[in-house]
């Protein structure tokens, strides 16, 4: 099976990044932060300026609505487009949600038995850290272009970093791409509406664009099967 | 017979065997797996996988479930209490072979 690019030997973990290997976590993702980042940039644009900023209240509450809905969202996609190509795993739970590690033993020559170990960082390395950022840009405009230019490589640096012994590892040359864009928009004037929001669409896009390509390769290397499975058991 | 002849005659044959332990350590690793799944992970075939299935569940160590997620059907399969133990059980014996023997250190040349 086609999987991320770094390969894991437990199963657990490898059951954990087989959430990701159709990229649909980042798609949404990415599709959250366009959609509340584009009403953003559309309110920005066409209604009154008021003090109070929307911007940032629009990315909170789509990276709120991710938090709550992200699950069955994916679940029914990947009941459509995952499960009957490659087959169904439990998905992973959050590591902040489980507490401690339960004492599920398996096979190991360690001392102690492993935890369970199918469960995702992907909302506090990715989810968070693209939301604490973006928050960051979001604040105070005056600050935004110098901002972007510090900003999207610790931000790539950040991602690639914290996620590199993850079930979900980010290619290097991808968090590159978007290291390098932030300082690249600097040299082009952005209009003052789209600058708050720079951030947001630059990770949204990244993130589409990073989900799609890993939506390819996984329909490209898992072709819908014929006849469907049974067990005679 | 020795002690330790004898741990090994005490290990769950049901477990021991290699495409059982595999199906085994996924299941225990991962929670729920479907058919599919186990079969490409494994690298079994179908009869083979539905055979070893057949016995582990005849041992009660797996549930097999058969259920929709959305309008797919799945074959999923899921470690049962009495299944986790005695996977553990034969990995603490097996471990403890494994470390009487010395084996647990670094590989030997």
């Amino acid at each position: 099976m086609k999987n991320s690019a770094i390969p894991i030997a437990s199963p657990g973990r490898r059951a954990a990044s087989y959430w990701f290997v159709d990229g649909l976590p980042d798609i949404l993702l990415g599709m959250t932060l366009l959609i509340f980042g584009g009403v953003g940039l559309w309110w920005g644009i066409h209604l009154s300026k008021s003090a109070t900023q929307p911007d940032f209240f629009l990315i909170a509450a789509g990276v709120l609505l991710l938090y709550w809905k992200e699950r069955g969202i994916l679940d029914f996609l990947k009941s459509r487009l995952t499960y009957p190509r490659s087959g169904y795993v439990r998905p992973p739970e959050d590591l902040s949600e489980i507490g401690l590690p339960n004492t599920l033993t398996a096979l190991s020559l360690k001392p102690w038995p492993p935890s369970d170990e199918n469960v995702t960082h992907f909302r506090t390395r990715t989810v968070l850290v693209v939301f604490w950022w973006c928050l960051l840009l979001c604040r105070d405009s005056r600050w935004n272009r110098w901002f972007t230019l510090l900003a999207t490589p610790a931000l790539a640096v950040a991602l690639y970093a914290w996620n590199r012994n993850s079930e979900h590892p980010y290619r290097w040359w991808s968090t590159l791409i978007l290291a390098l864009t932030g300082p690249t928009l600097l040299l082009t004037e952005a209009p003052l509406p789209v600058q708050p929001l720079l951030m947001p669409l630059l990770a949204g896009v990244w993130l589409v664009a990073q989900g799609a390509c890993t939506l390819v390769g996984y329909l490209r290397a898992n072709p819908y099967p014929r006849t469907q499975e049974g067990v005679s058991a | 017979m020795t002690p330790r002849m004898q741990q090994i005659s005490q290990l769950d044959r049901v477990i021991h065997e290699p495409a059982r332990l595999a199906i085994m350590l996924i299941l225990g690793g991962a929670g729920d797996a479907d058919f599919l799944y186990l079969q490409r992970e494994g690298g079994f075939t179908q009869g083979n996988l539905s055979g070893h299935l057949a016995k582990l569940e005849e041992a009660g160590y797996v549930e097999i479930e058969k259920k929709f997620k959305g309008k797919v059907p799945l074959t999923v399969c899921s470690l049962t209490g009495k299944g986790r133990t005695a996977f553990a059980e034969y990995s603490n014996r097996m471990l403890g072979l494994l470390q009487s023997n010395g084996a647990c250190g670094s590989p030997r040349p």
